[in-house]
């Protein structure tokens, strides 16, 4: 069991209703954290796949702040947050990762990485052909920060060179934790 | 670049206007499920991927009605087992 166990489970409990489990998130986030969420007035254009999921080149890019162990750590205690991104090898092995990241519960992530991050499913799928390919390296970072400007020019515009760039990724799976 | 996000707050995803995303009622930091659990982990996986093919209206956001009640029932074995690896 773990925290996300706790209590009994009944009609009434929010685990059997189907809907956001933390309810009002982006009012909370707003209020606690203002003018940390980068907002937009339209919606991002939709890039249209241009050939089968098995002839792609895949990337994972997740905020959930996870990393090879023998990495420096991000920054977890900075108060206005860690403005790097990390790359994270795609053939990478879960004992390999580790997670630093302080605003989102990871106990389970940390027993199993793919809870958050879904490295191995994806190796799984590209082995079974299901996938063209996987890029190298993987994405991650912390995703609090207080200056999304700031965020937007460095981590964002960082990963979006290093995806199209270095590693000719074709499309992209978001985790945003 | 096409994407899909795999999200666990619709409100906050609806507020950013991403082009694509496959919503899941779960709690924050478990968007692929349970730990140990594959066949789910390879479900969800498997339903960002259809949609990233599928979608054709931007702000696209799709449900996949799992309640986590469920999957806590169906992954508490796994979790279990797993934990003692």
């Amino acid at each position: 069991m773990t925290a996300a166990d706790e209590g009994a489970l009944s009609a009434a409990d929010p685990r059997e209703g189907g809907t956001q489990l933390r309810p009002d998130l982006w009012h909370t986030i707003n209020e606690r954290y203002p003018g940390s969420m980068i907002r937009k007035e339209s919606f991002v254009p939709q890039a249209r796949l241009g050939k089968s999921l098995a002839a792609s080149r895949l990337t994972l890019v997740s905020s959930c702040g996870v990393h090879l162990k023998t990495d420096q750590p991000l920054d977890v205690c900075h108060p206005f947050g860690d403005f790097r991104f990390m790359r994270v090898p795609s053939g990478a092995k879960r004992d390999e990762l580790i997670i630093h990241q302080l605003k989102y519960p990871h106990d389970d992530a940390d027993l199993d990485i793919n809870v958050i991050f879904p490295i191995e499913r994806l190796q799984e799928l590209c082995e079974e052909g299901c996938l063209g390919g996987l890029t190298p390296n993987f994405f991650s970072f912390i995703g609090y920060n207080m200056d999304p400007e700031k965020f937007e020019r460095t981590v964002a515009e960082g990963i979006a060179e290093a995806v199209v760039e270095e590693e000719r990724a074709d499309c992209a799976l978001l985790a945003p934790a | 670049m096409p994407t899909v996000s795999v999200t666990v707050a619709r409100d906050v995803t609806e507020a950013i206007k991403v082009p694509r995303a496959l919503f899941l009622p779960w709690p924050m930091g478990h968007h692929f499920g349970a730990p140990f659990h594959r066949d789910l982990q390879r479900r969800v996986v498997l339903a960002a991927l259809d949609l990233l093919e599928s979608s054709e209206q931007p702000g696209t956001i799709l449900d996949l009605p799992i309640k986590w009640a469920d999957v806590r029932r169906e992954a508490k074995t796994l979790t279990e087992q797993g934990r003692k690896l």
